[in-house]
């Protein structure tokens, strides 16, 4: 039997083009001879340029990514309407099975489900049975595609959290960027109506706070996303809706429930969550009552759901309305729940429990796509293009359980055109559409993700880490002439305020951004210094010989170099080659690398992306110019110089850019604990050197403290110790100096603590400010100031490890330094609770 | 047979929990074969919230949250119930053991509860050792009881009963193999053995009368935590519990706290805590006839 041949999106069949097309093609023609080809470059540098191309699964692997074809999927109004309605009536359809299988379970009691599509799918929680909830879906999508007859079919339901939408928004936002002059021929229909409608229908689920009317909405609800982190594969996802649906962005440990309330730990204290947007397997979310290893959920937050004191979106256990072989059940229970026939058919899918379905397989495999009974994530087998021997395989495995397999006809996706080269070559597409409860009804995204299929395996399961996309676009009936409804009015919008509270994680990542960016600014200014001398080879001088030594004890502090070339008896030799061993792999600095660049992307969400592009892109510079030093000692110094630019360019954009809130107070005052505590280390490292000699302490304390040019404007070529120890501790001005970073870090801590804290932290660094000042001081009075200049290093040492303790109280005060958890009755008993855990990252379909 | 039942459980903490979230299947459940007169569960130190309700299966939960410092968690359970299961049917009466596995995987009205426990569970996977153990008992067209008899006669024969062998986490296999364990470890057998078969099987869990009566031999498991297996004679006569660790058909000398599909879906006291480091369990059981 010969195979229908796939439709065409473009051509009618005929010879001629579909209408919606022509204006289309019209349009790319107008670009002129390569014009589209020039757009579709643009549009893959946006992408790169904007980190969006890791919007999507697949986020570092860059030949894994996702690109956009300029070439937007068009479909007509009518067209979307009806599948508007056919997906809004399988949304309603499959909330009403869940209400079902989660409430009384007649369907199983009457025959019209089989008990293994929900007594043997992982994704039916027990826990979630009996859960008194008004509906466990608000969000929802399907994968479709159109067959040779012309009519799309739903291949997959996304019940739990489908991944996607946001990828959808940014191609759209990136594509009416390169190509405005398609978007003003063609009515394209708006995105953005539906994300408001999102965050205004996540509004409505909040439960009215007790104490407040028990009747209408609740006046400002919390909502809050909830991600696995930045290790999920669709982080960057989360980070973009949370923006585009202004709720706070959380992870698992950002959140606590007490007292049967959910509450999110802030720097201002525990905040409560009304509405939890989960992005987060359900099956995870709760350590107590589900998977007992994961760290990604809360404990007790199912307590918390059941009580309806926080709405989870979707529920924890919509998972289940996933299962593929439900497909087949689907038309029977359209009848039965909604007393309606199914509007919007599945592509024909069988379940394998079935003993008449599993004969129709067996005589002929290559026509199925074999797919799990009841898992909609898990990738589908093709026999068509198995070997013999492993389809005889999968056969065998299917006759010993077959309850556990679904048969999904393998039809022929239509091909829709896309750019190969200068060309546009036809090629097979399945299309992702998202829907909403709106409160009242379902609404649907006025656009959708479409991507090509690369292989047939790839049609089932959940998005391939990358590939190809198109923009869909929704096409209104004629230009000028809105006939029919016009795009979903929205209701009237709540005023809402986005929760401008910071995580306490998120304040604990900024400052650790901070002290690291400054530790790899001082490392690069250590090593600088220590190569200009290096470079003199043997014609260096007895006092350059001492600098050295100063030096290679400073890079010993900072980490940079092993401790045995501190102390004086190392050749010059071996302090080289330990410079350039820590721009290498397990060096120092590559580590430090490392640990910027998770800092960024964890903080990624604070960030705009603008300061996100200045921050990565200078980063990758001083990265690419480390890789590359090899065995130079000049290439080293060079990378250095870009460490230094990178840590200006942060500073400034930070500066520039970033809104003197929460999150900047966190990154200046990591950055300024990190350089108080450097510079006072190395001052007192710099002085440790018997009075005669202390003039070569002082040159190199103004190198090493840029300050060299400043003190020869004021005092000229008289290098005395009073002036240049006020200059470098007291001098408040000189932000190389530590007076400086005192008053800073005395602001921010005065700023940001209230009550008691303020006084403690504050007020330690007030004390350490007039510490120095004495210091200077005592040193200005003295008989001889060489004398009593080298007797600081003690003095020093114990205000730099005043420093330290001072970071410490900062984070013990903000960021709860919480205990590991532990689970009791269920998982092994550990001998080490930190090994009882494992962390999992499981993303959404 | 009325019973006074005392069930301690003690946490004791090498350093302080901040935040502790307990899930408990401590209250005795109210059914056909026994009826709970009262129930009583007590915390100490007392939490600061506490929910109850019913789970899946239908047993009784609570959920116990401290915000509270504490070094030890001790949990109590105190309750009088009356047990009489009724008789089982005789032996020859039962379907053939072919015919209750079909009408549990058709599901629908007659079968459809029963399917639950047919299919794999996270604590008790495929096994097809157990089903192979078990099969010399499942001559075709045997009437179901008959074969689910001989079956918990021979686990009690031929495997020893021995605390300090196994754990919770030990897989039927490993049971299977050093032929000893404890009571988990028979019922986790007995129903993977069963479940091979397509027969349904579900995890009880529960308590031993702890003197047996007069005049019969000691029982194995009193003193503590008991589990045994129920399984699914057909839609006429429904569940039958059976102790494989005894090689007894539960009549008046149990009392049922929950049942699900293994022990993860009941365990007594499941918990998560902040802090704590190690910790101790220790549980004290007492069931007396009143």
């Amino acid at each position: 039997m010969t195979r229908p041949a796939a439709m065409d999106e473009m051509v009618d069949g005929k010879g001629g083009l579909r209408t919606h097309w022509r204006s289309l093609l019209g349009s790319f023609s107008a670009l002129g001879e390569g014009g589209l080809a020039e757009r579709a470059q643009r549009l893959t540098r946006a992408f790169e340029e904007e980190g969006v191309t890791s919007v999507l699964p697949g986020a570092t692997a860059h030949e894994q990514s996702w690109r956009c074809d300029p070439v937007p999927l068009p479909i007509p109004a009518a067209e979307f309407s009806e599948l508007e309605a056919g997906l809004a009536q399988r949304a309603t359809l499959l909330d009403a099975l869940l209400a079902d299988i989660y409430g009384p379970q007649r369907l199983l009691a009457d025959g019209l489900l089989p008990p293994a599509l929900v007594y043997n799918n992982a994704s039916f929680l027990r826990a979630c049975r009996f859960f008194d909830t008004p509906s466990r879906l608000q969000f929802y999508a399907a994968d479709l595609v159109r067959g040779p007859d012309g009519a799309w079919r739903v291949l997959a339901d996304r019940t739990s959290g489908a991944a996607g939408i946001g990828f959808a928004r940014e191609n759209r936002r990136l594509l009416t960027r390169v190509m405005p002059e398609a978007f003003h021929q063609m009515q394209v229909r708006q995105l953005r109506p539906f994300f408001d409608l999102w965050q205004d229908s996540l509004q409505k689920l909040a439960a009215p706070r007790s104490g407040e009317h028990a009747v209408g909405r609740k006046a400002n609800p919390t909502v809050a996303l909830l991600t696995p982190g930045t290790g999920a594969a669709q982080w960057f996802e989360h980070m973009y809706l949370s923006r585009e649906l202004s709720c706070a962005l959380v992870e698992g440990g950002d959140l606590t429930v007490r007292n049967g309330t959910l509450f999110l730990k802030t720097l201002r204290g525990l905040q409560q969550v009304d509405v939890l947007l989960r992005r987060v397997d359900g099956r995870m979310i709760d350590p107590l009552e589900l998977d007992h290893g994961s760290l990604l959920g809360v404990p007790g937050l199912l307590d918390t759901a059941r009580t309806g004191a926080v709405r989870i979106s979707n529920d924890a256990g919509s998972g289940a309305a996933e299962a593929p072989a439900l497909a087949a059940f689907l038309p029977a229970l359209c009848m039965r729940l909604l007393d309606e026939r199914l509007l919007l058919q599945s592509v024909p899918t069988m379940w394998l429990g079935e003993h008449r379905a599993r004969s129709v397989v067996q005589q002929d495999p290559s026509r199925w796509l074999i797919r799990s009974a009841t898992d909609g994530g898990a990738q589908g087998l093709v026999p068509a293009s198995m070997q013999p021997p492993d389809r005889a395989a999968l056969l065998r495995k299917i006759e010993m359980r077959p309850w556990e397999w679904a048969a999904t006809a393998s039809i022929p996706p239509s091909v829709a055109p896309c750019l190969d080269g200068n060309g546009l070559t036809p090629r097979p597409i399945v299309m992702r559409l998202f829907m909403v409860h709106d409160g009242v009804r379902w609404q649907a995204l006025q656009g959708g993700l479409a991507r090509v299929l690369e292989t047939a395996d790839h049609m089932a399961g959940r998005l391939p880490p990358g590939g190809l996309a198109k923009d869909v676009w929704v096409l209104n009936a004629e230009r000028g002439d809105v006939a029919g409804p016009l795009p979903a009015a929205a209701p009237m919008l709540q005023i809402r305020r986005a929760t401008g509270d910071l995580p306490s994680r998120v304040a604990d990542n900024l400052f650790w951004l901070g002290r690291y960016v400054e530790r790899l600014e001082h490392s690069a200014r250590l090593i600088r210094a220590a190569i200009a001398r290096l470079a003199r080879g043997t014609g260096l001088s007895a006092r350059e010989g001492v600098e050295l030594q100063c030096l290679a004890r400073c890079l010993v502090e900072a980490g940079c170099v092993p401790a045995e070339l501190g102390n004086g008896s190392s050749s010059t030799t071996s302090l080289a080659e330990a410079l350039l061993a820590c721009v290498r792999e397990g060096g120092m600095l590559h580590d430090r690398f490392n640990a910027v660049s998770r800092l960024t992307e964890s903080v990624r969400d604070r960030l705009t992306g603008d300061m996100y592009a200045t921050f990565t892109q200078a980063l990758r510079t001083a990265r690419a110019n480390a890789a590359t030093v090899g065995r130079s000692l000049d290439g080293l110094s060079h990378a250095m110089v870009s460490i230094q630019r990178y840590s200006t360019s942060v500073a400034g954009v930070a500066a520039e850019s970033m809104v003197r809130g929460g999150g900047w107070l966190f990154l200046d005052l990591g950055r300024r604990v990190e350089r108080a505590h450097a510079v006072t280390g190395e001052i007192a490292i710099a002085l440790d050197h018997a009075p005669e000699r202390i003039e070569t302490g002082l040159r190199l304390v103004l190198e090493l403290c840029d300050s060299a040019i400043t003190y020869r404007t004021r005092y000229l070529n008289v290098l005395q110790p009073a002036p240049v120890l006020d200059l470098v501790l007291a001098d408040q001005g000189n932000p190389r100096g530590l007076a400086f970073q005192l008053v800073a870090i005395h602001g921010l801590l005065d700023e940001l603590t209230e009550g008691d804290g303020r006084e403690m932290l504050a007020g330690a660094a007030a004390g350490l400010l007039a510490e120095a000042e004495a210091l200077v001081e005592a040193v200005l009075e003295a008989k001889d100031q060489a004398i009593a200049a080298s007797g600081l290093p003690p003095k020093l040492e114990s205000i730099a490890g005043a420093l330290s303790e001072l970071s410490d109280r900062i984070t013990r005060r903000y960021f709860a330094l919480l205990p590991v958890a532990q689970t009791l009755g269920v998982g092994p008993e550990a001998d080490d609770p930190a090994d009882g855990l494992s962390v999992e990252l499981v993303g959404a379909a | 047979m009325k019973y006074r039942v005392s069930h301690t459980t003690t946490y004791t903490y090498a350093r302080p929990v901040d935040l502790a979230s307990h899930m408990l299947h401590l209250s005795p459940r109210s059914f056909l074969g026994q009826k709970v007169l009262w129930s009583d569960l007590q915390a100490d130190p007392p939490p600061s919230r506490v929910n109850v309700g019913a789970d899946h299966f239908g047993n009784h939960v609570s959920w116990m949250f401290m915000d509270r410092r504490h070094d030890t968690f001790a949990v109590t359970v105190k309750a009088e119930v009356d047990v009489a299961f009724p008789l089982p049917p005789k032996a020859c009466d039962t379907m053939p053991w072919e015919d209750v596995a079909k009408a549990a995987s058709a599901g629908g009205s007659d079968g459809w509860q029963a399917a639950e426990f047919i299919f794999d569970s996270p604590m008790i996977p495929t096994e097809p050792a157990a089903g192979a153990y078990a099969s010399p008992c499942f001559s075709p067209g045997r009437p179901i009881l008959s074969a689910l008899l001989e079956l918990n006669g021979r686990i009690r024969k031929e495997f020893s009963f021995k605390a300090g062998v196994t754990n919770v986490h030990t897989p039927v296999s490993r049971v299977l193999s050093q032929r000893a364990g404890v009571c988990q470890d028979f019922t986790h057998l007995m129903i993977a053995a069963l479940r091979m078969h397509g027969l349904p099987a579900r995890y009880v869990s529960g308590y031993l009368r702890t003197k047996p009566p007069p005049g019969t031999k000691p029982r194995l498991g009193a003193d503590q935590s008991h589990a045994w297996v129920g399984a699914w004679l057909g839609p006429q006569h429904g569940w039958v519990d059976l102790d494989p660790t005894n090689d007894l058909v539960v009549h008046d000398e149990h009392v049922v706290l929950a049942w699900g599909r293994d022990y993860g879906d009941i365990s007594p006291v499941r918990g998560v805590i902040l802090g704590g480091g190690r910790h101790s369990v220790s549980v004290g059981v007492d069931l007396e006839p009143i």
